[in-house]
Order: structure tokens, then sequence, then C-alpha cells
């Protein structure tokens, strides 16, 4: 029999957290809400937003990808290379960037669809791969002082609203409409929903994987941009751990760890959710380190909810 | 009541969503005896095994072993009675050594350390007993399946049985190895055991069973001595009605051969030619592993085609994806509906015009309108039952779901549509619907391949069958000479 289907209010859970985080962090620290801080907020994880994006197409096709922040590290070193030690116009750097992370997704799906090892293994074998190749580029050095050009990323405004705010916003809404509106996105949620009915309805199950990650790779790229801008320096160690927050804030915005679901904006609020946790904590002067016990916990207790859910949802089926 | 019996089923019921699947169902079974339990898929055999292997709980009813009387089991509790299940599927652990697998779960040696040297003493003694030559320290990976039948069998006397339950266990078997299967099942008898044997070989069960029961839509229907039966009467008592169903007749006369395979080989199945015309029901028959669902996935490039050719429409294609299968105008419609067939998290409509989503979409967006009109026009025509195009499909009923994957089919427009076991699972009323749609479909010039279990449901709606035997062709039948002991004969190899 047709049961009423009350999954849809799963898309509001992350709202009413993130609403409610922001209530308990207002009492913690005067400063909290304020529109100083929360702009804070929203600028310091604007690449996060652009790489959680990315993530979620992976996610959402059934693969994941934890080497997002190796990528950042080796394309920050080179784009920063190309522009400091080897002097090249911004737009060749950053153009150079952007192949070279696109390049690093392509690798990581044809891996994944080719050789059919898990993509948990396989990106974590690539992480140590791009992270050893980002080190012997740079052999460990620090690069600063990038081109003004190349600093308006970050710095330039556009009617006011700072331009990687733009770029952020330009990537989740283009990546919503690809979702909701377009065949690819339709392909990718079958893939990821039920890989061998998507392959017996004739969806070319390795190309879609290829694509998915290469996607991933770009996004991570252009988020790399962002981040190296903003510091306005890199090293090898810039990166590494993005892939933390970005998964967890995937999964917290309600993107299944086993693919096919997710909604973008829900996914926003999610990296929203870590942000306001780290500046809340931060204000409230409970120090650096318990975050990382935080964010592992909430990471468990997001997992442990989409499974539980998905235990739900078996258990209706099979009982009736 | 016989001093002998050893297990005693009384009126047990298991109620599944809209199927009775034992109802009062009351057995007795004797000490030292090989009882064969027959019955068409969907009889309830194996929910009656489940049962008494405590995999399920009955909802009422008692099983009564050794004088004593339970109203439920499970696995443990059946265990330590002596009850042990040989299940149709392999239940060893492949990376393990014989040995070990046969000892899992038992403590032999100290409290911490196994006794290795025990233990393949133990295992060389049991298999000696039943003449069996492997080698104890073997990864169990690297047997043949038969000699993983064997183990199990092993396993199962190690462990004191009493009673052993054997599901369809020749299945994966050679004849050759079905005859050792054969001698150790004797020797068990010889010491008393009492072996409840499963199968829908009826030559098998004439072979080596003492006494016969047939079950038939969860009902117990007889129990007959061997000796004084036959496969005749064994087959009535199994199918027990006149066609109560009924199968609308063809109107459409056969035109131009849709599709042809010549001797096809691949994923299981060696050298198969048939072909199917527009306009036709072509039956798929054959036992369970005969390799139909094996040679559907050949002709839909979905498994890779070894040798052999197939033709559409009198040209030769090469299919080697289930894409240029679409592209040839071939639709599947798998039996796993569940996990192949169905997006479970997404909506009807989403699911009925995925197939067709970029035909569509212009430009790569989707036209929402024109997706919500199809889907619509579908649930229309189908009858399909739900509040909403958009509720999840995971949400609908057997049938209902069955219906969302025909809509997924018909929205494609295929010319070659091939149902495997399109009926599976789906309560009666539905069913006729499916039939009513497949002979209309046919009537409208599409070519339909019917892989089914259900005899009833291949003979009724069939124009033509073509019977696989162990992956390979074992005959095609036409309508005049339908028979289901010719076709079962076929099937079973006997012909």
């Amino acid at each position: 029999m047709p049961k009423v289907d009350i999954s849809g209010l799963r898309k509001y859970t992350v709202l009413f957290i993130l609403l409610g985080l922001m209530v308990f962090f207002s009492f913690t620290s005067p400063y909290f809400l304020t529109v100083r801080n929360l702009t804070n907020i929203v600028i310091q994880n604007t690449y996060f937003i652009i790489v959680a994006v990315g993530l979620s197409f992976v996610m959402i096709g059934g693969g994941i990808d934890l080497s997002v922040g190796y990528q950042m590290s080796l394309v920050g070193v080179i784009t920063a290379m190309a522009m400091v030690v080897y002097h090249l116009p911004v737009w060749l750097a950053v153009l150079i960037g952007l192949l070279l992370g696109t390049g690093l997704g392509f690798i990581n799906g044809v891996i994944v669809s080719s050789i059919r090892i898990f993509p948990l293994i396989a990106t974590l074998a690539t992480s140590a791969v791009f992270q050893g190749i980002s080190y012997l580029v740079s052999k460990a050095n620090t690069f600063r002082a990038y081109p003004e050009q190349f600093l308006l990323l970050t710095r330039g405004k556009v009617l006011g609203i700072p331009f990687d705010i733009l770029l952020a916003l330009v990537v989740v809404v283009l990546a919503s409409v690809v979702y909701s509106e377009t065949t690819f996105g339709r392909r990718l949620m079958a893939l990821g929903g039920n890989e061998e009915a998507a392959r017996l309805l004739g969806i070319h199950t390795k190309r879609m994987k290829v694509a998915m990650y290469t996607i991933c790779g770009f996004l991570t790229a252009l988020a790399t941009m962002v981040m190296i801008s903003k510091a306005n320096t890199t090293n090898s160690s810039f990166g590494p751990g993005t892939e933390f927050i970005a998964l967890t804030a995937a999964i917290v915005g309600g993107v299944s760890f086993m693919g096919g679901e997710g909604s973008v904006p829900a996914l926003v609020a999610g990296v929203f959710v870590l942000a306001v946790i780290g500046n809340g904590m931060q204000l409230a002067g409970w120090g650096t380190y318990a975050q990382f016990i935080v964010r592992g916990l909430i990471l468990l207790g997001a997992v442990a909810f989409d499974e539980y859910q998905r235990n739900l949802q078996r258990n209706r089926q099979k009982g009736c | 009541m016989d001093s002998d019996i050893v297990l005693s089923l009384r009126n047990l019921v298991k109620r599944y969503p809209g199927v009775l699947a034992l109802d009062h169902v009351s057995l007795d079974f004797r000490a030292g005896e090989v009882h064969a339990l027959l019955g068409e898929n969907g009889a309830g055999k194996s929910t009656l095994v489940k049962v008494v292997g405590g995999a399920i709980e009955p909802d009422s009813g008692t099983i009564r072993i050794n004088g004593h009387e339970f109203t439920r089991m499970n696995p443990h509790l059946a265990r330590s009675l002596g009850i042990e299940v040989i299940h149709q599927e392999f239940n060893l652990v492949p990376p393990l050594s014989v040995a070990e697998n046969i000892f899992l779960g038992d403590r032999i040696g100290g409290q911490y350390l196994v006794d290795f040297k025990t233990m393949k003493q133990r295992v060389r003694e049991i298999f000696q007993q039943l003449n069996i030559t492997i080698d104890p320290d073997r990864r169990v990976r690297d047997l043949s399946p038969a000699q993983q039948r064997l183990v199990e069998i092993a396993k199962a006397v190690s462990k004191d049985v009493r009673v052993l339950i054997m599901d369809e266990p020749t299945a994966p078997l050679s004849v050759a190895e079905v005859e050792h299967m054969f001698e150790i099942v004797a020797e068990l008898r010889r010491r008393g055991v009492t072996v409840i044997y499963i199968s829908h070989r009826l030559e098998e069960v004439f072979r080596i069973a003492d006494r016969v029961s047939v079950m038939r839509d969860g009902r117990y229907v007889a129990t007959r001595a061997t000796a004084d039966t036959n496969r005749k009467e064994l087959i009535s008592l199994m199918v027990g009605r006149e066609l109560t169903e009924t199968y609308p007749p063809s109107k459409a006369t056969p035109s131009h051969v849709a599709l042809e395979i010549k001797n096809l080989s691949g994923n299981g199945v060696r050298d198969i030619s048939f072909s199917v015309r527009k306009g036709e029901i072509l039956g798929l028959s054959g036992l369970v592993g005969a390799g139909r669902t094996e040679l559907a996935m050949v002709i839909f490039g979905a498994a890779p085609a070894e040798r052999g050719e197939i033709w559409v429409n009198g040209q030769c294609v090469t299919i080697k994806s289930p894409a240029d299968a679409i592209r040839h105008g071939i639709g599947l419609l798998p039996e796993d509906r569940k996990g192949q067939g169905l997006f479970l998290e997404m909506g009807v409509k989403w699911n009925v015009c995925f197939p067709i989503i970029r035909r569509i979409s212009p430009r790569g967006l989707v036209d929402t309108k024109a997706e919500h009109e199809i889907a619509a026009k579908y649930k229309e025509r189908l009858d399909i039952r739900t509040p909403s195009l958009d509720q999840r499909v995971k949400n609908l009923s057997g049938g209902n779901q069955q219906k969302v994957i025909l809509a997924k089919a018909l929205a494609a427009e295929s010319d070659i549509l091939i149902f495997d076991e399109p009926t599976k699972g789906i309560d009666v009323g539905t069913k006729q619907e499916i039939y009513k749609l497949m002979r209309e479909l046919a009537n409208n010039g599409i070519a339909i391949i019917m892989i089914s279990s259900d005899m009833q449901e291949l003979l009724g709606m069939s124009d033509r069958i073509v019977v696989l035997c162990e992956g390979q062709f074992a005959g095609e039948v036409q309508r005049e000479q339908f028979s289901q002991n010719y076709i079962l004969d076929l099937a079973s190899g006997t012909h």
C-alpha cells in the first residue's frame, strides 16, 4: 500500500541544525551574531563550498574522493610557481592550474572506473601520490606575493559583493540546475542510486564515473585558486584536510554516503554548520584543537544518521 | 502416532503481505527416510524449510521434534536439536580450509588455541565414512562446486545430524557428482538420519526418495510412497488445477523475424539459436540454472558474448552494451525488480521517464512538462496505483512496481521486449493485467521473449516455447505440441 512519504522533511534537518547552532553560539559569545562575524564566516568558507559541491558530484554518483585536499596541494603549488617562479601571465597560470586539477580528477575517474577498486582506497592511494608530487615539485618551499591581478579574485568586488562569494554562488546555482534540470543530473543520480539498473538502462557507467571525478577535479582546482588567492601564499601543506570538511559537510547536508541523493542548498548549509561550529567555539574560547574532536563526532553522527534512515526504510519495506 | 516419527509439523502458517506462504501445513517425517518435497515455484517448500531451520518464525502452528514441541525455532536451537540445512547457495567461508569450515563455530582444542591436528583427524574420519577424498587442508575457494557441496554435507554430518534438509542440492552438479551425492544420502539413511530433499528433478526423486510430499500454493497436497506413484501423478498433484487463469489469445499474425540469434555463446550458455517474430510471444523455459536469464543478459549486451550473431530486423548487429541493445530497439524487464529494474528512492515519474529522458530533453535540459505528461499517460494506461507521480517507487506494491518497469519499457518504444519472470511475486489480479498488457503489445507488433518458471503462465501465454537445459538449447515446442510433461522432460535433460 502506498504510504505518506515523510523523507522529504530530511532536507530541512540541516537548516534546523544550523539555526539551532547559531542560536546556541549567540549565547556563548556576544560577538557571534554580528554582521561582521557572519560575513567573515561566509567569506572564509567560499572555497569549502566549491570543493564540497565538487565532491557532491562524485558522491551523488555513488563514489567518494578522499584526494581533493591533496589535489589542492598540488594545484596550489603549481599555480603559485607558475606566477611567482616562472612569472607566467596570471590567466595562463590559472589556466594551467585548472587544467591540472581537471586532469587529476580525470585520473581518479579512470582508476576508479577501469580498475574497479573501491573509490575509498583508490583515492586514498592517489592522495599520497599527489602529495608526494606536490612536495617534490615545490621542494617544500612556500610561495607568496602573487600578482595583483590574481589577488583580485578574492579582493575584488562586484556590486559590493566579494568576487569569490559570487563565484561560489554561481557554482552552487549551476550545480543545482545540473542536478535538478539536466539529463546528466538524472544519469548521475541513477548511477548512484542503482548502478546495475542504470547499466541495464543503457547508461555508460564508466564514462559517467570518469565525468563525475573530472568535474570534481575541476571544481577543486577552482577552489584552490580562491584558497591561495585569499591567503596570498601557499605551500604543499595548503589543502590537505579540506577533504574532511567537504566530506563532512556533504554528509551533514544530506548527500548520501551511499549515493543517489543530495541537494545543493542543504550541502551549503552543511558547510556552514561546520563553519559556525568552528567559529563559535573559537569565539567562546574553547580552543582550536577541541574543534577536531567535534568535527569527528559530527562526521560519525551524520553517517550514523544516514545509515539509520536507510535501515528505517529497509525495515519499513520488509515489514509492511 | 507412529513411534518412528522424528519431526512433526502441525498447522504451520506463514503470512507475507499479499501471500499466504504457508497455509496450515502439517507433515510428518520418519527416522531414516529420504523424504522428497515437491512443488512449483512459490508452492512454499523453501518457506517450510526456513521455518524448520529457524531462519523465519511461523505465525502459528507447532514444530515437534524428538518429542519436544516448539512454536518457533531459531537457527541455534535447530542446530542443537540436530536439524541441519544445506541451502541452495553455498554457505562456506572461501578463504578458510576445508577442516576449518567444517568445524566453524565449534571449539576444538583448548580455550584459546585451535587444535588443528585433532580437527584434521576428525575431518578425515568423517570423509572416510562418506567416501570423500578431499584434502582437509585445502582452501574452500579452490574447490569445485561439487566438492564444496560435499564439504557442506560433511559439515552437517559432523554435527550429529538427525534431520538433514537439502534444498536443490544437485543444481550445480554434474551427473557423476550427483551419483556420489546419492551414495552419501543413502549412507546417511542407513544411519537413521532423516533427509528432507527438495528438488525440481523428478527422476532424482524416484531414484533416492522413500516418500514424497507435494505442496501447492502454500498448502500441503498429498504424500505418496515413491514406489506407489509415478511421474504423471506427481505432476498433476503439483499443478493441481486446470488452467484457472485466463490468457488473452493472440490476434496478431506473426510477421517477419524481429530478432534472431545464431549460435550465441557466453555467460554460461553455449551455442543457442532461435528467432522471434513480430507479434509473437516466445516462451523461454528451463530449470533454475538452465541459463535463461544469462542468455537474456547476453542478448541485451549486459554480459559479453563469446561467439555467435544477433540479427535484428534482418540485419546482423553488434551488441556490446545495454546501450547498443536499446539503440537496436531491445528492452529488458529484469527479474530482480528492485536490484536491477528500479531506482527505489526516486519517484514514479522519474523512473518511468528515465530511459527516454534524453529524448524529451532538448539541449540536455529536462522538459518537466513532457515528463509529467508521459508519466501520467502510462499511469493511466497501465493503471499504476500511486497517490502521486512523485511517490517514491519503494513505497509501491510489487505489482505496481512491475507496472512502473513496464511503463519504462513502453515509454522507450522498444520493438523487442524481454520479460524475465514478469509475474514473479505478483498477486493474481495484477498478473491478469500484466498478461493482458503483454498480449496487447504483441498484437501491436512487438516481439516478446518471456522467461518464466511458472509452467501455467508459460503454456498459457507463449505462442512457441524454447527450452534450455544446462546452458544449452534443449528443444523448441510449437503451440500444438504444448504439454507440461514434454517441456519438463526437455528441461530436465531426459530427452
